[in-house]
């Protein structure tokens, strides 16, 4: 048994990098890219075409997505992976990933067509960190942890002025290649990046204002790339002195790994761009939210489709059959998002309920930080208690998650015991004068358990998915608003993480029906 | 299943008569049997009706519900006329296709010509469908900039005919034609043996591609002005002609009513809202009570407002004198006086909107018809696609096995571990949004059923004799896959394809409700979103009758499904009773 949720949660891996490398090409290869929908801004004016790509090229550059999209997963995927290579990463306080400098391009047609004979300044390896914090005094640590976050600001603004500077140097280039029908207007900047064969054995014409225009930019970008160089080493020396203690997952005093070559550290799911938050706490937020949904909503479905399916079979073609296969067809065909709009329209409308209207929207009510935990009785009457105002406020939502689950499971379990009652064990019961209640339950109810379970599979990944729009309708914070949050901003990591969390919340409840069905059924043995 | 006659027929016939075939009925064809169990249901039957309606919306809507006149006639200043008929200029490549196809498929399919039985002809129709669909939905996906780089070459030369003003549509009719017939049409034609003669398989596919290319070549340009025409009319130099419901689904008329209409309600009554919203706007801006006199600004505004109303110039000037006059009498009139004294003076006879408007004030019955088309295509053409998928790669696991298995197993493995509808949403939300691209994201997604079901039947076909000695003797991989194998595994597949189609529906109608919907596009999904608004009202009849829509046709759907499931299925008969 153990041995195979072993095998089996490692076939999970290559599941979800599967799901993972499949949202990561969705994403990375959607038309107008992610930096495209970050950058909004840009202001009106002459200048707005290029302030908005100076700040497009800005985010493309501080989040990486100008780097080959397989290399952008390749990163994603060592940052997610609990089980890393090479020197220990820092983590602040936060949480987050400390990672060193990042190095820096030459601009194009570097000593070419501007600081002809002009050499590239050199750019520091940030140096192998030195041995951990140690016995450092904290006025000590804290001085350090200030000059690295002052180096930090300070390189990131260098840097994103040369970012900024190297974006003229482009269009100005792009303007000049246009003057002098070097090429079209779409092929000299190909999705943001400079198309250089356009230039290829050009020589700089320096005597015309776009040529002047074009050395201009490139000395400014030169200057911008010394300074930026410069505030890279200090932040490189500051990044060595190890402001943070290093990320490696400690049990007690013993770190788990061998530092240096591999080591253990907790996932680290990135940052979402729109919320500029930890993905992790984000997901920590939202996933109790989602899992209490369908944690109630499983019971009822259980509780009502089953009895209902083996009334329905025991009493195979009376009027309640009939009725109870005809409603739960209709149900079954009833869209959710109808059946959600009309439970707000009418169940959750003072109007039509009066007194009794459910909420509309939330999980709890704006006086429920104010409330005890459980109902009680105070001096003015009757104290819902934050429980009972969270059940009050998941009625209708967890209504609008299980009617669906009905029609197939009950239908299943109807199915499941029309067939075990045709079965030759059954007969040979009823010859010996076994009781009717005990065929039922003892005999055919047991063995219709199966099916059962494996709808479990099934219902599942639906009921997930359910709840997005349960979610969405009811305003209720769970995965679900997570999720389309995310689509609606383009947020990458936040959406990744959610796949990836979708997937493996998806795949543990399979292999729990996996191993439920051996409990149900002795026959069944996994080894 | 053949029904063996000689048994039931009252007389009695010798032995050498019965194998001489005497009171042998002509066998039905499987499908013809299991259809006939079908129409025997009353749900299956109230599902047919359902579906009926709703496709001849689906074809015939831009004729039904159209906010341009069927005809136009211009007066000049010196008295000329000049008639035009915008309606049909309206129609898109799409509507002209669809009613060729429906009005040619009936005749085809009703006259009888040559010695095809009806269920061959009605297959001939379906590919000539399929083939005639491809060119449209490569423009689309041209014009829409979803193509990837290899095809930004062709983009940009079909985009240059668009910058041209005249004379190149039939150019690039060629040029997309050729394309297409070049790559789908002979794809088609080598895989899909529906007919034994290569020959009239390329001519009929030919002919399908050079009729949805001329319509397309021919409505490439073809823009009519949009909504004009009622300025013209109220001017008294125009005289229009509408048909039955005189609203398009794309008229937003956005300096005149945004206000969300009842269902009964006219234009008329939308103009008295319209005057009521600004005036409480106004009063909203100024921080005065809604119950406060309005002034002479809200005066103005209200003047304001009616000028640009669409009515006619002595209407406008009725009531202005109105206002004027109670103005003069009530200088501190309220908000709600104003209304009144504008309901009283209205003869109310504009055109009304009978299931009322949505949110933007469009009309909501022609955007209801309209967004059959939506529902009714994404339904079978998604599921068309994700058959295809489906079919292939498990016939391919199943037949192949090994490496091969394992590897597609893997994919499979991949679909099944996340929600459909979320990998849906997610892709909807990325890529361009618009219905082709909708239907081949369901398709692609969906399609993993299909495969594993095909995949398990395949490995218990390959090893029975039939296979075996078709393999022996030779056969292609195609010949054996699609000819031999196929039609012995398929049919649970097809029966379940019906509840298929109403899983992709909910899928269109769940996307377009969380905002992810083809742009541009009515939609049932759509429209049940806006019945809920910002500040906490609702609109009955946004929620009920596009909710209901989609119900009915998912419910249709699931009901012909259970019925064609008991019509395959002798053991699930047995079971179901």
């Amino acid at each position: 048994m153990t041995t195979y949720i072993l095998r089996r949660l490692l076939f999970m891996i290559p599941t979800l990098l599967g799901i993972t490398f499949l949202v990561f090409m969705l994403v990375a290869n959607a038309p107008g890219g992610i930096g495209a929908s970050l950058a909004l801004g840009g202001g009106e004016g002459a200048d707005a075409g290029q302030n908005r790509a100076i700040q497009q090229a800005y985010l493309e550059d501080r989040y990486g997505l100008n780097d080959p999209v397989l290399v952008q997963y390749v990163r994603w995927l060592s940052r997610v992976s609990p089980l890393k290579f090479g020197t220990p990463m820092q983590r602040d306080p936060v949480g987050e990933v400390i990672e060193p400098p990042k190095s820096l391009d030459p601009p194009p047609f570097f000593g070419r067509y501007y600081a002809q004979g002009g050499t590239l300044p050199e750019q520091v390896r940030p140096k192998r960190a030195p041995e951990g914090p140690g016995a450092v005094t904290p006025e000590e640590a804290q001085s350090r942890v200030d000059a690295f976050r002052r180096a930090q600001n300070d390189y990131t603004n260098t840097r994103g002025a040369y970012i900024g500077s190297v974006e003229r140097l482009k269009i100005a280039l792009e303007n000049y290649a246009l003057a002098n029908d070097l090429a079209g207007p779409n092929d000299v900047i190909v999705d943001s990046k400079l198309n250089e064969s356009v230039f290829r054995g050009h020589e700089l014409d320096t005597q015309s204002e776009l040529g002047q225009r074009v050395v201009a930019t490139g000395e400014a970008a030169v200057e911008a790339l010394n300074n930026a160089v410069a505030s890279r080493e200090r932040l490189a020396e500051a990044y060595a002195q190890r402001p943070f203690p290093d990320s490696i997952y400690r049990l007690g005093p013993v770190p788990m790994g061998i530092p240096g070559f591999v080591y253990l550290a907790p996932p680290d799911l990135g940052r979402s761009f729109s919320k500029s938050r930890p993905v992790s706490t984000l997901i920590a937020e939202a996933l109790p939210v989602t899992l209490l949904l369908n944690c109630i909503a499983f019971p009822i479905i259980y509780i009502v489709a089953v009895p209902s399916g083996l009334l329905a079979a025991t009493n195979r073609g009376s009027w309640f059959d009939t009725a109870s296969g005809a409603l739960y067809v209709a149900l079954w065909s009833i869209p959710v998002v109808w059946a959600g709009v009309l439970a707000v329209g009418y169940l959750a409308s003072k109007d039509v309920m009066g007194e009794f209207a459910f909420p509309a929207a939330g999980l709890n009510s704006s006086e429920a930080p104010d409330m005890t935990y459980l109902p009680s009785w105070g001096d003015d009457g009757f104290e819902r208690g934050v429980l009972f105002d969270t059940l009050w406020h998941l009625c209708l939502p967890v209504a609008c998650l299980v009617y669906t689950g009905f029609a197939i499971l009950s239908k299943q379990t109807r199915a499941a015991m029309l067939d075990n009652f045709n079965a030759d064990y059954v007969r040979t019961a009823k010859a010996k004068g076994v009781a009717q209640g005990d065929i039922v339950f003892r005999h055919v109810f047991r063995n219709s358990l199966l099916p059962l379970i494996t709808m479990f599979a099934s219902i599942f990944p639906a009921m997930l998915a359910g709840s997005v729009v349960v979610e969405r309708i009811f305003s209720i914070p769970g995965m679900g608003s997570l999720v389309l949050g995310a689509i609606y901003e383009r947020d990458r990591d936040l959406l990744l993480a959610n796949a990836l969390m979708i997937g493996a919340v998806n795949l543990l409840a399979l292999l729990l029906a996996d191993i439920l069905y051996a409990f149900a059924d002795p026959r069944i043995t996994f080894d | 299943m053949s029904t063996d006659g000689s048994s039931t027929t009252p007389q009695a016939i010798t032995g050498i008569q019965a194998m001489q075939g005497h009171g042998v009925k002509q066998s039905r064809g499987f499908w013809a049997e299991a259809w006939s169990q079908v129409i025997r249901r009353f749900s299956a039957i109230v599902g047919l009706t359902w579906l009926g309606i709703v496709t001849f919306f689906a074809v015939f809507a831009p004729l039904i519900a159209s906010g341009h006149p069927i005809r136009f006639v211009q007066t000049d200043a010196d008295g000329t006329r000049t008639v035009s008929y915008p309606l049909f200029n309206s129609l898109t490549a799409p509507d002209w296709l669809l009613l060729l196809a429906t009005l040619g498929g009936a005749i085809f399919l009703l006259v009888p010509i040559g010695s095809l039985s009806k269920a061959k002809r009605l297959g001939w129709i379906i590919i000539a469908m399929v083939a005639g669909t491809v060119p449209v939905l490569m423009v689309t996906l041209l014009r829409s900039g979803a193509a990837n780089d290899w095809l930004f070459g062709l983009l940009d030369f079909l985009r240059s005919f668009e910058r041209d003003e005249q004379g190149n549509a039939v150019l690039a009719y060629a040029v997309v034609s050729i394309f297409i017939s070049a790559s789908a049409g002979v794809l088609l034609t080598l895989w899909i043996p529906f007919s034994d003669s290569v020959l009239k398989r390329l001519a009929w596919l030919v002919l399908a591609v050079t009729c949805s290319g001329a319509v397309l070549g021919l409505t490439w340009d073809n823009r009519p002005p949009l909504f004009n025409y009622n300025d013209a009319v109220r001017a008294g130099t125009a005289d229009a002609s509408y048909t039955l419901i005189p609203w398009s689904p794309a008229q937003r008329p956005t300096d005149r009513n945004t206000s969300t209409m009842a269902p009964g309600q006219s234009e008329d009554q939308a103009l008295v809202r319209n005057v009521d919203n600004s005036l409480s706007n106004y009063l909203d801006n100024e921080k005065l009570s809604l119950i406060a006199p309005v002034g002479p600004t809200g005066f103005d505004i209200a003047r304001d407002v009616i000028t640009r109303q669409p009515l006619a110039d002595s209407t406008k000037a009725e009531l202005q004198t109105v206002l004027d006059r109670f103005e003069e009498t009530q200088p501190d009139a309220t908000r709600l006086q104003i209304n009144a004294v504008l309901r009283e003076s209205l003869a109310d006879d504009g055109r009304t909107f009978p299931l009322g408007t949505d949110n933007q004030g469009v009309d909501m019955l022609s955007q209801m018809l309209h967004a059959c088309r939506l529902s009714i295509s994404i339904g079978l053409v998604s599921t068309g696609i994700s058959l295809i998928i489906g079919v292939t790669v498990g016939a391919l696991m199943g037949y192949f096995g090994g490496w091969v298995d394992l590897v597609l197993y893997r994919v499979v493995e991949i679909f099944m571990a996340i929600p459909v509808l979320f990998l849906l949403i997610v892709a909807a939300g990325v890529l361009p949004k618009n219905i082709y691209v909708m239907m081949i994201i369901i398709g692609c997604f969906s399609w993993t059923g299909a495969a594993r079901f095909i995949r398990a039947e395949f490995l218990k076909l390959r090893n029975m004799d039939f296979v075996q000695s078709a393999r022996a003797t030779g056969l292609p991989l195609r010949s054996i896959l699609f000819k031999h194998m196929l039609p012995n595994g398929v049919t649970p597949v097809l029966v379940e394809s019906s509840f298929a189609i109403a899983a992709a529906i909910l899928a269109e109608a769940t996307l377009s409700y969380l905002g992810l919907g083809p742009d541009n596009q009515p939609s049932w999904g759509k429209l049940l979103a806006s019945a809920t608004g910002e500040s906490g009202e609702f609109f009955w009849w946004l929620a009920i009758f596009p909710g209901a829509a989609i119900f009915l046709t998912v419910l249709s759907y699931n009901l012909i499904g259970e019925a064609l499931r008991d019509a395959i299925d002798p053991k699930l008969k047995k079971a179901r009773v």
